[in-house]
């Protein structure tokens, strides 16, 4: 959108191209192999490990691709929202004061 | 995309519609969770179930998106500086232990009373939850509203400075979003009740988000960011679980996480056009319309107990699918009042920016 967050105004269209490329070619590898993906994906046990890891390759890969394409299409965030805790300390931050022993002297 | 046979599981063939249709409801689901932090797996899974996906492979498949999905969106808003990774992890690890417990006392529930009791449990649940924590949700949020103050800082709530000031020495951590130490024991229920909650109606970010918002003390922006971390640990664990059994369709995963990982960055960037009272107020709404969604199936499961008088087959019917309609339409609204909220958003920052324009011109 107008005001882009870490001030980048470059379009990113190349690395979104070879991010959507990679994107779609994964997305064809599993769909045009549904059977042998299955079959292998749920056999349990070890094989367990592959629909996680095809699961992290698509976040990195189609995750890359989609973060490029919103930017390319200038929807970015916003500095001015930005809103975290303010930093002054806060009386409670304080540790609790610990009872102190009193000596009381009767006279 | 073929109509392969698929042997493993009664997984089903996918056609071009079911693609689309998967693609569709997780962009929406993805949208509203990256803003919110949560949400989406609701429609998600029965949405699954709809094309005829057995319940488990639903359950499993979503979850096996979810984790992915969290990571891309929690990765996206730690750019911005909204995500507490600390509290997220150790959130996450009793979450996992949540949703392990939950799930065996879903298993419990199924053994002695059949899906209906099962059913029954998570409804009651969804209700109860909602009606509690989505009611406070929406009230705090309408009170900022009304009160005209939402650029105001949030405050810390009464609850939350209580835990802060608390201090039992030896489980003291220091956490960024809230600014101050924190007592692990006090995120020990918090975590649980939200792993639970997950194992049980799919959102835990239903009470992860608002048990840091309001218990804890964190700000709603990092609250929601940092479930993101919660739904990743969450995920990863119960995936890895669902997948030792064979149960993960990994093409469902994969179809409706392209839509999800468009609708996240998405709601993500969303998160910085927006005042934080809007986090809750989408919350809010659909976590109360949603109630509305499931008080509706209650009496269809008394019903197949036997603990009211037997419903025809066409109530059955029109619930149910009233019920769906209905949680549909809390996504859309989520979704609506998330995409107008970044609209105005983006239009104020660029009036702004015009107007420094014209003061340096």
């Amino acid at each position: 959108m107008a005001q882009q967050y870490g001030g980048v105004k470059k379009k990113p269209v190349g690395k979104m191209m070879v991010y959507g490329v990679l994107s779609a070619a994964l997305y064809t590898a599993l769909l045009t192999n549904q059977a042998t993906v299955t079959a292998l994906f749920t056999r349990g046990a070890w094989y367990a490990l592959l629909p996680i890891a095809t699961a992290f390759a698509f976040s990195f890969v189609h995750g890359g691709f989609t973060g490029y394409f919103w930017s390319v299409l200038g929807v970015e965030a916003t500095k001015k929202s930005v809103r975290t805790r303010p930093e002054e300390k806060r009386t409670f931050d304080r540790e609790r004061p610990q009872p102190q022993p009193r000596l009381r002297a009767r006279v | 995309m073929h109509n392969l046979p698929i042997e493993a599981a009664n997984f089903i063939d996918l056609n071009y519609m079911n693609v689309l249709y998967l693609f569709i409801v997780g962009f929406i689901g993805g949208l509203v969770s990256g803003f919110i932090g949560s949400g989406g797996a609701f429609v998600l899974t029965p949405g699954m179930m709809s094309l005829g996906v057995p319940a488990l492979v639903a359950v499993a498949s979503n979850m096996c998106h979810k984790f992915p999905k969290a990571l891309v969106g929690a990765i996206k808003r730690a750019k911005y500086g909204q995500v507490d990774v600390k509290l997220g992890v150790i959130f996450g690890i009793f979450a996992e232990a949540g949703v392990f417990y939950g799930a065996h006392i879903q298993e419990k529930i199924k053994t002695a009373f059949g899906d209906a009791g099962s059913n029954l449990y998570v409804s009651v649940a969804f209700v109860v939850v909602l009606a509690v924590v989505g009611g406070l949700v929406l009230r705090d949020a309408l009170k900022t509203y009304r009160s005209g103050n939402t650029d105001a800082e949030e405050k810390v709530p009464a609850l939350a400075r209580w835990v802060q000031s608390v201090n039992i020495p030896g489980t003291m951590v220091y956490f960024k979003s809230l600014n101050a130490k924190v007592s692990v024991l006090f995120i020990v229920p918090l975590g649980f009740a939200t792993g639970m909650l997950a194992a049980t109606i799919a959102v835990g970010g239903f009470l992860g988000v608002p048990s840091m918002i309001y218990v804890l003390g964190a700000p709603s922006l990092m609250g929601s960011a940092t479930e993101l971390v919660v739904a990743f640990v969450m995920g990863l664990g119960g995936s890895f679980k669902y997948a030792l059994h064979g149960l993960v369709d990994i093409r469902l995963a994969g179809i409706i996480l392209a839509g999800s990982l468009f609708g996240i960055q998405l709601g993500a960037i969303g998160t910085t056009y927006v005042k934080p009272f809007m986090i809750k107020l989408v919350m809010g709404v659909i976590m109360v319309i949603v109630l509305f969604s499931r008080a509706l199936m209650v009496p269809v499961y008394l019903s197949q107990l036997g603990l009211i008088q037997t419903l025809t087959e066409t109530t059955v019917k029109i619930l149910k699918n009233t019920s769906f309609a209905i949680m549909a339409f809390a996504l859309l609204t989520g979704a609506f009042i998330v995409l107008r909220a970044m609209w105005q958003g983006h239009k104020a920052v660029r009036a702004v920016a015009e107007e420094e324009v014209l003061e340096n011109a």
